[in-house]
């Protein structure tokens, strides 16, 4: 693997000029907040901020994205092809924990049997640029919790270190290779290496929040039915924020849409905590109040993701704890339900 | 990549109205391209997306078996959306099925034994599909005794009429065929289908029951078939939930850590034991 030093001031240069090579994804200021968008060619991206409001899933699974096409004949509406994107992406300025949940992702999508073609052949074109924590952003950080790490480089392909005067680049998979002369730079030394190690291990020390993510799981087996269940959902309000702001949560619904003779069939972003997720067609509805869709979001992250694929759906990025409007803050609900 | 979003078309090749109410219809569609057929590789117990272009998509167990070419069947109740447009079509429209899709009645593990299908209503669809399998001369010697308890609110709410006068007459197959409540022209069996279970009592020697019927009927034809000795994994029931994508990833129709499309819908009672209560 490659170590390259980049010097700080040239790091935004960089990705601008490869925003007139390729689509370049990054974070940038929007009015008072950070989201990631897609940069114009030479549009230098944001470099020191704490992490963007949404998270780049977008970039892999769109909140809404076309899965086929028809049109109208004769003899009904016809199947008239599908979608295919985009080409080659860059996804820069990403944080260790929002790479991490592409590799939760990809459990999902990418299975034996059904493979995932929209979000398989995005990911696929995908390179993933992280820049890592030398200073965890939020005081609701819990990477460390839930398997990951401020300078992880799970779905990473270059990791940025900032040591300071200069970035440390590591170049650490084919497609992060393949970036290798456009990043520049000089070759690093051990010296480098060992102020990252230092970084690393300061930088996890710096995530004070820790919560019980992997001991709840047995506790989660056991109290499906616990009184406990019974409260914690009550000031929840059903807006799904914490879902659409999540890098993990992966569920969408499938609609139809028709102008005139030809229409399009698309996913949107759906979310657990809304009732008519669930609701059957003749009235039917096996998560009737918000009781079983809080419990379904909590089990689903922390109990049947880890029952299927071994890890758990939860990067620990705080999102939904900043953005949840009563507060409602899943360190203090897998805190409580680790007492039960 | 195989794009498992995308259906197959097929063409509205027959319409049967099936019941009184006119609102239980079974379609017959036959697929416009020969190899989207051969494709089609599917069991007894699967279901599929019917796909109608412009309104969406609805699953639906397949009511045909394997063993009849050419075709593939869905009895459908008229609902919702996309089940009242697929109700106003004609012969001759084109539209798409999306599958086979799910597991299916465990085939393998009925070979070899004595079935006893317990149907409800219009719950009855799969069913007849697994019915169909095995009594066609090239399954029939791998199934033992062959039972099936079918029974609808009134003789004009039964699906399969013809079919049932045909089954009726044959000598490897025991039919009981009941109403809650017949009507002046009805002159089979009266009462409700756990009565007719019990009356019946078929053996649990070496026997599997596959149940599927309205949540009230299962609750009480459940306790008539612990009595007889039917232990829990042998008894096959299917489950229905809200879906949308039908392969395990719009996220749904779980049921605990499974998926009612993708690992399901078929479970025996052992395996419902394991999961959580929420269906």
């Amino acid at each position: 693997m490659e170590k390259r030093v980049i010097r700080k001031e040239t790091l935004a240069g960089i990705v601008g000029e490869l925003a007139g090579k390729m689509r370049v994804c990054a974070p940038m200021k929007a009015e008072d907040e950070v989201l990631f968008r897609v940069l114009e060619a030479g549009e230098k991206p944001l470099i020191e901020f704490a992490n963007a409001k949404n998270a780049p899933k977008n970039f892999l699974f769109p909140r809404t994205e076309t899965l086929l096409k028809f049109t109208r004949t004769g003899k009904g509406m016809v199947f008239a092809g599908d979608q295919k994107d985009g080409g080659e992406t860059l996804l820069f300025g990403v944080r260790p924990c929002d790479a991490r949940s592409f590799t939760l992702l990809d459990m999902l999508f990418d299975q034996e049997k059904y493979r995932d073609p929209y979000y398989l052949d995005k990911r696929e074109k995908a390179t993933v640029v992280a820049l890592g924590c030398v200073r965890p952003p939020y005081t609701t950080c819990f990477c460390t919790s839930v398997g990951g790490a401020p300078l992880s480089s799970e779905g990473v392909d270059i990791l940025l270190t900032d040591l300071g005067e200069a970035y440390l680049a590591e170049f650490l998979t084919p497609k992060g290779e393949a970036l290798r002369e456009a990043f520049g730079g000089t070759p690093a030394g051990e010296a480098e290496e060992k102020q990252k190690e230092t970084i690393a291990t300061q930088a996890a020390e710096e995530i004070r929040s820790r919560i019980p993510a992997r001991e709840i799981k047995p506790i989660l087996d056991a109290r499906f039915e616990d009184p406990f269940w019974n409260t914690l959902h009550q000031k929840c309000l059903a807006c799904g924020t914490c879902t659409y702001l999540c890098p993990t949560c992966h569920c969408f619904d499938i609609s139809d849409e028709v102008k005139r003779a030809d229409g399009i069939r698309i996913r949107n972003w759906d979310s657990c905590m809304f009732p008519m997720f669930t609701k059957e067609t003749l009235g039917h509805n096996p998560r009737p109040s918000q009781k079983e869709r809080w419990r379904q979001r909590v089990m689903h992250k922390f109990r049947y993701y880890v029952d299927n694929f071994g890890a758990i759906a939860c990067v620990g990025c705080g999102r939904c704890v900043m953005a949840c409007p009563v507060n409602l803050d899943i360190r203090k609900v897998v805190a409580d339900i680790a007492k039960l | 990549m195989q794009n498992p979003y995308i259906p197959v078309p097929v063409e509205v090749a027959k319409i049967i109205t099936e019941v009184d109410t006119k609102d239980i219809k079974t379609f017959r569609f036959a697929f416009l391209r020969k190899e989207d057929e051969a494709a089609f590789e599917y069991l007894p117990g699967q279901f599929a997306e019917l796909s109608i272009f412009g309104k969406g998509e609805s699953p639906i167990g397949i009511a045909s078996s394997p063993t009849q070419p050419g075709y593939l069947e869905f009895t459908v109740q008229k609902a919702g959306v996309v089940t009242t447009a697929l109700h106003e079509m004609e012969v001759g429209t084109v539209m798409g099925v999306r599958g086979p899709l799910g597991n299916s009645w465990p085939i393998d593990y009925l070979a070899g034994k004595n079935i006893v299908i317990v149907g409800g209503g219009f719950a009855f669809t799969t069913l007849r599909s697994l019915i169909n399998y095995m009594l066609d001369e090239r399954n029939r010697s791998r199934f033992g005794k062959i039972t099936v308890i079918y029974g609808a609110r009134t003789p004009g709410l039964l699906i399969y009429k013809d079919e049932l006068a045909e089954w009726a007459k044959r000598d490897d197959l025991a039919l009981h065929v009941t109403v809650d409540k017949g009507d002046e022209t009805w002159k089979g069996r009266e009462g409700f289908v756990p009565t007719v279970c019990k009356e019946v009592a078929p053996s649990s020697e070496n026997a599997v029951t596959v149940i599927c019927g309205p949540p009230i009927m299962i609750r009480f034809t459940l306790p008539v078939f612990f009595e007889l000795g039917f232990s829990k994994e042998n008894i096959i029931t299917s489950l229905e939930m809200r879906m949308k994508c039908g392969i395990g990833k719009c996220g749904r129709c779980n049921v605990g850590e499974k998926y009612v499309c993708k690992d399901g819908p078929v479970f025996s009672l052992a395996e419902l034991d394991k999961l959580t209560k929420e269906y």
